[in-house]
């Protein structure tokens, strides 16, 4: 459940976004309005063209709109220039992107590290930073790897591990499991709720992922740049997010069918509490 | 090259009697050669040499040939110039010597003569009466150079002022000098000696042609080393664009994780910067290893230099390295890399991260 005294990170206000191919108007979004929590494990979703990632970039202070107000932690990022917006990314926002985006040259600490060097910190209490870091995401002992010597889902909690270094207030995350298996996707999840559910940190995720949705403490719902549905406080099966995966152990025939039974509870599950929804 | 030139024969500045470099004559000997000599000396000159030059015939057993007739001083010609080098069979003069002669490849093959045979040389004493001697053939210069290989005979300074009858007294005197110091030289010594009727001529006085080939050399020079530079630039800015083309999605990646545009753009600039210092320090490395080579064994210029050798220019040419040009080449190096590094940082700077993110 939500605290209800806490704080908005995000407040939008009638956010519109609209792309332009030529003189071709491609609206993006249209009329957004959504305040986020602190503390909330939020997560945006919707098809593909429905507006999460661009509804994402903007709230990062990566992307300009239309028309709208965005606050992030109190801050109007609309009005802020480039090169503010670039102080506030660096202070307050941890980026992790769907295909890792790791810089090739460095090593996983270095990686990490580069943050931390960049709001001014040594670079021995950087390195420091990251290998708290990287054992916080279990990869400690591969700190030393370049991301070429890393599997996909060693490298997203590398990415992780960078996104958290710079003790944001938000991390924003946009598909992070789209280009990991599922058991590796759904690992990274756990993990991802467990540190939101440990400091404190606001996360907001935009994935189509089920078992993104199924760890969420909130679903937003994006459909032709609308949200169209919220739900807080989504029912878990244990299986998608416990540590210890259960079903990793048994045969795949026995595994997709363990898959496919979650996920018909799950959808029945969800249905019946949309018609007691109604029905109040 | 220009070193070669003046230390094949000529030296940088050689002072005459007025009006002897236009007519070479025995009756314009320079009239008092100690009191120019004490000038030199005074003005902090201690390379020069004393010479007597005149012409005459030399001929073997079979035939003659005209040549130009130099008695130097053995031991002080090695301080103006390089000939003793040049001597290809047998040996140079030496002090002791006595009517020995050194002769160009060339008029050694006209006169068919060889080492420790007999030549002839019949000239003009200084009264114009004919003199003739006998002398040894006891070196042949085989330098490629068409002015010193055919029609030069040297001797001994003393031999010669014997055979001509005029004891003491020279011709010419060849200063050799650092090419910077020339013209305050000339300056210096026409004021120090401007009584004592002297022509005092540096080597461009000479030899204007072979001056205004070096200027043209030079020109051709600068402009060689500004192509190089134009292609340093243009490949260096070409390696630049395409390394921040290849990296857009990770400059877009740097930039929304707090990166600033200016370190972007600065991050690129460095890399330009470090890509010329690398090229200039192995640039360094291979050319010094280069002269270093050939500062010893020499690169043969023969068959480019072709009517240049006429002005005593040594085809075999011995390179060195000059502090001053490396500086220039480095400095203008270091100034391509830095402006082949402007342009793509600054194109990197705008790069908005959202796009460079998802187009990169």
């Amino acid at each position: 459940m939500l605290n209800q005294q806490a704080e908005s990170v995000i407040k939008i206000r009638d956010l519109h976004k609209c792309y332009w191919v030529g003189t071709m108007p491609f609206p993006a979004l249209y009329g957004i309005n959504l305040e986020i929590e602190s503390g909330e494990f939020a997560v945006l979703a919707g098809r593909s063209g429905s507006g999460k990632s661009t509804l994402l970039n903007i709230v990062g202070a990566l992307e300009s709109t239309d028309s709208g107000r965005v606050e992030v932690l109190s801050r109007d990022i609309l009005s802020m220039n480039q090169d503010q917006r670039t102080h506030f990314r660096l202070h307050n926002i941890g980026f992790i992107f769907q295909a890792y985006n790791l810089i090739r040259v460095f090593s996983a600490r270095e990686n990490v590290a580069y943050v931390c060097q960049l709001q001014g910190k040594s670079k021995k209490e950087s390195m420091e930073i990251a290998n708290h870091w990287l054992q916080e995401v279990e990869i400690g002992h591969l700190g030393y790897r370049r991301p070429d010597q890393l599997s996909g889902g060693q490298q997203q909690r590398v990415a992780v591990a960078r996104a958290l270094a710079s003790n944001p207030k938000l991390i924003l995350a946009d598909e992070p499991t789209a280009n990991l298996d599922s058991m590796t996707g759904r690992h990274l999840i756990r993990l991802m709720r467990e540190l939101n559910q440990r400091l404190g940190t606001t996360f907001l995720i935009s994935s189509h992922d089920p078992d993104v949705k199924q760890a969420a403490s909130r679903l937003i719902k994006l459909a032709d740049g609308q949200i169209v549905e919220a739900w807080n406080d989504i029912p878990k099966p244990p299986s998608s997010i416990t540590s210890s995966c259960p079903m990793s152990n048994l045969p795949l025939t026995e595994r997709l069918q363990n898959y496919f039974k979650a996920a018909r509870g799950n959808a029945r599950n969800k249905k019946r509490r949309r018609k007691t929804r109604r029905r109040s | 090259m220009l070193g070669n030139f003046q230390k094949a024969i000529i030296g940088s500045i050689q002072i005459h009697h007025q009006g002897f470099f236009q007519r070479p004559e025995l009756s314009r000997t320079i009239a008092d050669p100690d009191k120019v000599i004490a000038n030199l000396e005074q003005a902090g000159i201690v390379n020069y040499s004393r010479r007597l030059e005149t012409f005459g015939l030399a001929a073997s057993d079979t035939t003659t040939q005209g040549v130009m007739l130099i008695g130097m001083d053995p031991q002080r010609e090695s301080l103006v110039t390089e000939l003793e080098k040049r001597i290809g069979i047998g040996r140079f003069l030496q002090s002791e010597d006595d009517y020995s002669l050194v002769v160009g490849a060339t008029t050694a093959s006209n006169l068919q003569v060889k080492l420790g045979d007999e030549i002839i040389i019949i000239g003009y004493d200084r009264y114009g009466a004919m003199v003739a001697e006998s002398f040894t053939l006891v070196g042949v210069i085989t330098s490629g150079e068409m002015g010193l290989d055919s029609g030069m005979a040297i001797t001994n300074l003393s031999t010669l002022q014997e055979m001509v009858d005029l004891p003491e007294q020279i011709t010419t005197i060849v200063i050799s000098a650092e090419e910077k110091r020339i013209p305050s030289l000339v300056d210096e010594l026409n004021q120090s000696l401007h009584e004592a009727s002297l022509e005092i001529m540096p080597w461009y006085t000479m030899f204007p042609v072979m001056k205004e080939w070096v200027t043209l050399h030079n020109g051709f020079l600068y402009l060689f080393i500004g192509v190089v530079l134009f292609i340093v630039l243009a490949g260096e800015m070409n390696t630049m664009l395409l390394s921040m083309l290849e990296r857009t999605r990770e400059f877009g990646v740097l930039m929304a994780i707090g990166t600033t545009r200016y370190q972007v753009a600065s991050m690129l600039l460095v890399e330009a910067i470090l890509i010329g210092v690398i090229g200039i320090a192995l640039g360094i490395i291979l050319g010094y290893s280069i002269i270093l080579v050939t500062s010893i064994i020499g690169i043969d210029l023969s068959i480019l230099l072709g009517s240049t050798s006429r002005f005593y220019v040594d085809p075999l040419i011995y390179p060195h390295l000059q502090l001053d040009n490396l500086g220039i080449t480095v400095g203008t190096i270091l100034l391509a890399s830095v402006l082949a590094g402007i342009y793509p940082a600054w194109r990197a700077s705008l790069l908005q991260p959202v796009e460079a993110i998802r187009n990169g």
